[in-house]
């Protein structure tokens, strides 16, 4: 029976960083990755810009070919595990292998919430969470065909984008009043359905499809609430994902609506770790568990969840949900609360003449949410602010300033932030007496100080 | 490891250092093509600057860098040799998510023909970076870890 120090399910974001920072704990551990996929690890948020032909096959990799290999990984390509012994350090897989292990990281992220609409079974429709699913649509509009999305969230937005890149004649049905109604605010959403809309891309929101009526092999139509139809060559269900929870449901640990873990990462027993999007772990802004099933949150958890798998004991410092994405030019990037839920929130917003528009929402005088569109030149400095829970009442007027930056804060906090090191430098020569502008000339590149 | 340590006692606002930022990431890296004739690169680095006070700020090189962390395409790496945070725009996809994350907005949207990024890379082919190099004041100062 093979038999490994860590055995890690999954391929992905978490569990690649999780690979990352045990061998930069434990160069020696043996440590086996099992993946149900046979492809080496890739970038899932890479599908959309393969398919419109932005990325080669090529550029979708994580890591380079000889990861594996270089790392000292035992790579199990197109392994599914399908149950676990917690309790006797063990992994069963599809094929009925036993492997030991002696810590464990679930990885398992997310699976595709299909929901019941009438009909669609009978329909070969696409989902578009995996490079599988991206070949297939890469297949499917060879030739222009009339595609249907059904769902306005990120993945559903992406989809469409890639099949009007492809030449196909796009509509998407969103149930919710506007288009990616979770990861942007009002404003936002209609400022990305108008850039749509201009692009051709059929936008109908406030319609679920009441059923489908399917015309052999991926064409159909859908008769949306409304009574209206829509004929389509080509249907992609993007209504939401779940976290894939079953193997640790089954090996009963603990879940609710995902695996749940402590601030170790560790589930509810002390030799399994989970990460990425099967889990939930802390919030920031929430101040809870929650799951966000977010490509950096992934890599974020698997980090910290290998870091303490490898015996080092670190706190997860926790997330937060985020989006950044950029539809036909107009890039648009939030953080946290974008749309909050009762008057308790303080918004303010400021919309720039040439398109720009900001947005930061604060509770008391923390700040707990923020947008850009547009101009998202340094919004990152607006995160950073979130993630620190800081107090930013004195800086409050400045926030949605186009030069708005460390400059801002007072200077302590700003020296803590930035200028670590500068205790002990000399003078510039400049400022010693008699020096002139020729001095300082001379010194130029000299300022190399230890 | 070597970082660039602003010095707002010093920096009077005069931007030189992301004039020959922008030099030194040109295609010719001369001064009159770079900004009249070719395309302009972005600067990587940024004055900041109100009222009186101003500094310059560029990549702080973190030690826990969320940028490698949150990056799509693992276009965003550290260097081990240097321990710099590298970018390689071949690979990066102009997803923008380091620009989310990054706690100095040290990275910018940059390139043409493809979205991609660009950041402070310490000047790897000069003995001193650029923009140090070129601060009449020391402003900016290398320091070594």
């Amino acid at each position: 029976m093979k038999s490994y120090r860590y055995a890690v399910i999954g391929n992905s974001a978490a569990a690649v960083n999780a690979c990352d920072a045990i061998r930069s704990l434990d160069g020696e551990g043996s440590l086996a990755v099992f993946s149900e996929e046979r492809y080496r690890c890739y970038s899932r948020p890479l599908i959309s810009y393969l398919v419109a032909g932005e990325v080669s096959a090529h550029g979708m990799y994580y890591r380079p070919a000889r990861y594996y290999q270089n790392m000292g990984i035992d790579f199990h390509a197109g392994v599914k595990v399908t149950s676990l012994d917690p309790a006797g350090h063990l992994l069963v897989t599809r094929e009925g292998e036993k492997v030991k292990w002696r810590k464990l990281l679930l990885a398992t992220g997310f699976r595709p919430f299909i929901p019941p609409i009438e009909g669609l079974e009978e329909v070969d429709y696409l989902t578009f969470v995996d490079w599988d699913d991206a070949k297939r649509m890469l297949r499917l509009t060879a030739k222009p065909v009339a595609s249907l999305v059904i769902g306005a969230g990120l993945i559903g937005m992406k989809a469409a984008e890639a099949l009007h890149a492809r030449g196909s004649a796009v509509t998407v049905v969103e149930k919710m009043e506007r288009v990616l109604p979770l990861a942007l605010d009002e404003r936002a959403s209609a400022m990305v359905s108008e850039r749509c809309r201009r692009e051709n891309i059929g936008i109908i929101t406030g319609q679920s499809v009441s059923r489908l009526e399917p015309r052999g092999g991926h064409r159909g139509k859908a008769v949306l609430e409304d009574g209206s139809e829509v004929p389509f060559d080509l249907l992609v269900v993007a209504v939401g994902v779940r976290p894939r929870v079953e193997l640790a449901e089954e090996a009963g640990l603990e879940c609710a609506g995902g695996v749940l873990v402590d601030k170790h990462q560790r589930t509810s027993h002390e030799d399994v770790f989970a990460a990425g999007d099967a889990v939930k772990a802390m919030d920031l802004v929430r101040g809870e568990p929650a799951v966000n099933a977010l490509w950096p949150i992934a890599a974020l958890q698997g980090k910290y969840a290998g870091m303490n798998m490898a015996g080092r004991e670190v706190p997860y410092p926790g997330g937060n949900s985020m989006n950044a994405v950029e539809f036909f030019g107009l890039p648009v990037l939030s953080a946290g609360v974008v749309n909050p839920p009762d008057a308790t929130y303080e918004v303010i917003t400021r919309q720039g003449d040439d398109g720009d528009y900001r947005k930061v929402v604060l509770r008391g005088d923390v700040l707990v949410g923020m947008l850009v569109a547009g101009n998202i030149e340094r919004a990152g400095i607006l995160t950073s602010l979130i993630q620190e829970r800081a107090n930013v009442r004195r800086v409050k007027g400045f926030l949605l300033e186009e030069g708005f930056g460390h400059i801002h804060f007072p200077r302590s906090v700003r020296e803590e932030r930035i200028i670590e090191a500068v205790a002990g430098l000399p003078k510039p020569a400049g400022e010693k007496a008699g020096a002139g502008k020729g001095k300082a000339r001379a010194d130029r590149g000299k300022g190399r100080a230890r | 490891m070597i970082r660039i340590v602003p010095r707002e006692e010093y920096c009077i606002g005069c931007r030189l250092c992301e004039i020959h930022c922008i030099v030194q990431h040109s295609k010719s890296k001369n001064i009159i093509k770079a900004f009249k004739r070719e395309r302009r690169p972005v600067k990587r680095v940024e004055v900041e600057e109100h009222g009186h006070v101003s500094f310059a700020l560029q990549c702080r090189h973190c030690e826990e860098a969320p940028c490698i962390t949150a990056c799509l395409s693992g276009a965003m790496q550290r260097d081990r040799a240097s321990g710099a945070v590298v970018h390689d725009p071949e690979r990066c996809v102009g997803c923008w998510t380091c620009i989310l994350v990054c706690p100095y907005g040290a990275i910018r949207r940059d390139g043409e023909e493809r979205r991609v990024v660009g950041k402070c890379d310490l000047c790897p082919d000069l003995e001193v970076p650029a923009c140090v190099a070129n601060c009449p004041n020391e402003a900016l100062v290398l320091v070594e870890e």
